[in-house]
């Protein structure tokens, strides 16, 4: 993982030299060339995603299932996975369809489960603030958990120093991320008759989630954000439309950023 | 087309919309919606606290008036912890909480 990074940092700082003595070569040229950063930083974005996609694909395969287990027809599970894009609001949506709940109820619900997305999007938006806004409604839509959990941890503290630097690896998470929800949740769709219930799949995604989730808590703020937001979400679990959730979220980032602050206090007056 | 296949349409095309709105909505106007580094700051704790409120209910559910539910997979979840700690590989985690869930439910009914 490391070594990756470190490889395309200083192919690109070369790079830059390379750019500063030849003054007669426009910028733009200059990217179109070909340049093996590009493509050793996908790839980095590919090999970091490899192990979470585990949980990607578990995650496609099971909602997969549920949409047809919970009683929509093949050809409707087929386009919800091609269009929405988002287990989680898949999953919340499916019980509000089977009751033939409202639809501004089905939106709302789905809506709010998302929310995190918005905050994501905040963290991300100044490393692909300079695309084209096509570029960047594309992006964004590809840009599910994954992607901003492993950009944050690469690039979070150290941004790179080629801004387009950060879309590639970004489109090495994303990309991989993408065709292979959309081959596993299909296979669902097509599977869920051949599977018992008792083999409990959607463990095999909490699961998954949990080898994201642990490495990513090595300081102690963040031990201080996982236990106030595991401890909301599960005395916030009877609250509807899955409300509980938004509260963890929001606890959890309060707790943290209060521990972090309390520290570089007591590390102040020592 | 049934009407119940409508319906069922109409909730897909608002769902993607809530995708494209709130994981493309900053993206595209962000210029207009600043935010400071503080705040920068405190979103790098949104992750862990999403995952972690994803998680939590799924492993220890509760219904008011039905008290706490201590099933196998808290149990399978510690295992796989274990394990994960000890090899920091994915995949072992997933293959540890799976076969100590199966066995746990085999054991114990």
């Amino acid at each position: 993982m490391q070594t990756g990074g470190d490889v395309g940092e200083d192919s690109q700082r070369s790079s830059y030299r390379t750019r500063a003595v030849t003054p007669g070569n426009p910028p733009q040229n200059f990217s179109r060339s070909r340049n093996p950063a590009r493509w050793q930083l996908f790839l980095a974005g590919f090999r970091d995603v490899l192990g979470p996609m585990v949980a990607t694909v578990t995650w496609g395969f099971v909602t997969g299932i549920a949409m047809v287990k919970s009683g929509l027809s093949e050809l409707m599970a087929t386009i919800m996975t091609l269009t929405v894009f988002a287990g989680s609001a898949q999953l919340t949506a499916l019980p509000l369809l089977e009751a033939s709940a409202p639809l501004w109820l089905i939106f709302a619900a789905g809506f709010v489960v998302n929310i995190r997305f918005i905050i994501f999007g905040a963290a991300l938006y100044p490393y692909v603030r300079h695309l084209s806004w096509q570029r960047r409604l594309g992006l964004g839509y590809l840009s599910a958990d994954m992607v901003f959990v492993l950009f944050m941890n690469r690039y979070g503290e150290h941004p790179a120093k080629n801004p387009s630097d950060h879309i590639w690896y970004m489109l090495g998470v994303a990309i991989p991320s993408w065709l292979s929800w959309m081959i596993f949740s299909l296979l669902g769709v097509v599977a869920s008759g051949f599977m018992p219930d008792s083999w409990s799949l959607e463990f095999a995604a909490i699961l998954a989630l949990l080898g994201v989730v642990i490495p990513l808590i090595k300081t102690r703020p963040m031990v201080v954000c996982m236990a106030v937001s595991g401890v909301v979400a599960w005395a916030g679990q009877p609250l509807p439309l899955r409300l509980g959730l938004l509260l963890a979220v929001i606890a959890g980032i309060i707790a943290g950023v209060m521990a972090e602050t309390m520290r570089a206090g007591g590390k102040g007056k020592r | 087309m049934t009407e119940r296949d409508l319906y069922v349409l109409g909730a897909i095309i608002l769902l993607t919309v809530v995708s494209f709105i709130t994981r493309a909505g900053y993206f595209m106007l962000g210029d207009y919606l600043p935010l400071s580094n503080p705040v920068r700051r405190a979103l790098r704790y949104a992750p862990v606290a999403a995952l972690i409120g994803i998680i939590v209910p799924e492993l220890l559910p509760w219904e008011p008036g039905k008290g706490v539910v201590l099933d196998a997979k808290v149990f399978a979840c510690l295992a796989a912890i274990y394990v994960f700690y000890r090899v920091r590989n994915v995949v072992a985690l997933i293959v540890t909480g799976m076969v100590s869930l199966w066995l746990l439910r085999y054991l114990f009914g």
